[in-house]
């Protein structure tokens, strides 16, 4: 039995060392087995507290791999890599095109703000303009801001960068991923009409905390309340723990929130407001939550 | 899709190697980094994430002098194994000529194996690629983990499990030691440029 215990914990080790970490907790959960049911194992208790003191060690690396963040921002080096390696226009014959290649490489790659810069070098570029007009909206799409495409048509709209036939191509396409994302265009934030932007900015008071009360979802009828991270005009942020699943999925981009109490240093004021971005956090403390901008409609 | 400059008479191709995570793909392009000094055109790049699990892909440039008057760069890649990262793989593997499958050779990790070559089965077939037509070489890694008590499968189970159908050259091999990774690149590139010369039919 010693010697079976003693394989099975060099199996572990090695699964482990291999970064096999789901094969290795089995196996050192084997380990933990077989050493319960042994009756003449000396100091069986010191070994079992060992073994599951390696269990949690293990558990604890395979939940950093698990919530490792699938695309971080990568250096400057790593995405002219990505750029460079992943054009396949690589006979020059047409440059604006391979560039246009390399920006979308970066945007498969996560790296969409190196993608948007990219991009934006390549929208005075007849041939690809067009192209890269839609592929800064989608980013933002994919980004989840909202806000952001919204400002960004708002400016190719109200200036004269694109004639109107390309405009038209780049609207319809925004109006595509709106609906993809089951948005109206009238709840993208900057497309809101001007009756529902109720309050200036300078007129908001600060707002330390909301209480939610959901209509819909496993929180419905809920009054939730969440401190304000951050606030910006009539722009609050909340942080939303990741082990809140269900209410990270309640917060769609777009979502109007119908009753709201907003917890000012005055008062409670009851009002509205809609979900404008939601981004998980990528690094520091709060690394795996989500960051959920609310925009104040009505107090 | 390998790159022919007909002018400087260069062609530019790229290998990839696929495989299940931690099966050893980023060991073998450490191992021939480290020992083909000579043909190793550049630094090796690597784009990890938590636990050295590959992220993106890691990429070595080589370069393997003339053959047939015509000088040959490989550039060589691995995919992210993680099955999580499924559209990095296919990225990755965009435009490849020939293709290292890493299998491991622990019993533990026989689906992983079958998993994996399915995937690269589907990918390749998204790109109109057949996986019976494209070069491709595998290899049976990690076989010094037997001496260490690890249960691993047979070169034959892997042969029935993985090459049955496929019928390509296959390798036993352990990207630690660096036994049979050498092997396997030059099986793979022999085919790769044999696909490429019937492709490009260029000549002295």
């Amino acid at each position: 039995m010693a010697i079976n215990i003693k394989s099975l914990l060099q199996q572990a080790e090695i699964y482990r060392s291999q970064g096999l970490l789901q094969d290795a907790e089995k196996k050192y959960l084997e380990v933990a087995t077989a050493i319960k049911n042994s009756d003449n194992i000396q100091n069986k208790n010191k070994l079992l507290k060992a073994v599951k003191k390696k269990l949690s060690a293990v558990r604890k690396d395979n939940e950093d791999v698990e919530t490792a963040p699938t695309s971080p921002e990568m250096s400057s080096h790593v995405n002219e890599m990505i750029k460079k390696l992943f054009s396949f226009s690589h006979d020059k014959t047409n440059e604006e095109e391979a560039a246009l290649e390399g920006a979308i490489a970066l945007a498969k790659f996560g790296q969409f703000e190196g993608a948007i810069t990219e991009f934006k070098k390549l929208l005075e570029k007849e041939s690809v303009g067009v192209a890269a007009a839609k592929n800064i909206i989608r980013c933002f799409m994919t980004l989840d801001s909202i806000d952001a495409a919204s400002t960004q048509m708002y400016e190719w709209e109200s200036s004269d960068y694109f004639s109107a036939e390309q405009m038209e191509k780049i609207r319809s396409f925004f109006d595509e991923m709106l609906e993809k994302k089951g948005i109206k265009r009238d709840l993208a934030a900057s497309d809101l009409p001007e009756e529902e932007e109720a309050v200036e900015d300078e007129e908001f008071l600060d707002i330390s905390a909301v209480a939610i009360t959901f209509d819909s979802g496993p929180h419905k009828g809920e009054q939730v309340e969440l401190d304000v991270s951050f606030q910006s005009g009539n722009i609050i942020s909340l942080i939303i723990s990741s082990n809140d699943e269900h209410m990270i999925e309640n917060l769609q981009v777009g979502v109007k929130l119908e009753d709201i109490h907003f917890y000012s240093p005055i008062a409670i004021f009851r009002g509205t407001g809609v979900v404008s971005a939601k981004t998980q956090i990528n690094s520091g403390p709060k690394k795996g939550d989500y960051s959920v901008d609310i925009k104040i409609q009505s107090i | 899709m390998a790159i022919f400059n007909i002018k400087k008479r260069e062609i530019e191709c790229k290998i990839v190697y696929y495989g299940p995570g931690r099966c050893g793909k980023t060991t073998n392009l450490e191992y021939i980094f480290k020992s083909y000094k000579k043909q190793v055109e550049g630094e090796m790049v690597s784009i990890n994430t938590e636990g050295d699990r590959t992220l993106f892909f890691d990429f070595l440039p080589m370069e393997l002098g003339k053959i047939k008057g015509c000088e040959i760069r490989v550039q060589m890649f691995t995919v992210p194994g993680q099955v999580q990262y499924s559209s990095t793989r296919k990225l990755v593997l965009k435009g490849v000529d020939g293709i290292i499958f890493v299998a491991d050779s622990m019993d533990v990790r026989r689906e992983k194996n079958m998993e994996s070559l399915k995937d690269l089965q589907k990918n390749l077939k998204e790109y109109g690629l057949n996986i019976f037509k494209i070069p491709l070489v595998l290899q049976y890694n990690k076989r010094d983990l037997a001496e260490q008590g690890i249960p691993i499968m047979s070169v034959e189970q892997m042969e029935r499990d993985l090459n049955r159908q496929l019928k390509v050259p296959a390798f036993p091999g352990s990207a630690m030691t660096g036994k049979g990774v050498g092997k396997t690149l030059q099986e793979c590139l022999k085919l790769t440029l044999k696909s490429l010369h019937k492709q490009f039919n260029w000549a002295e």
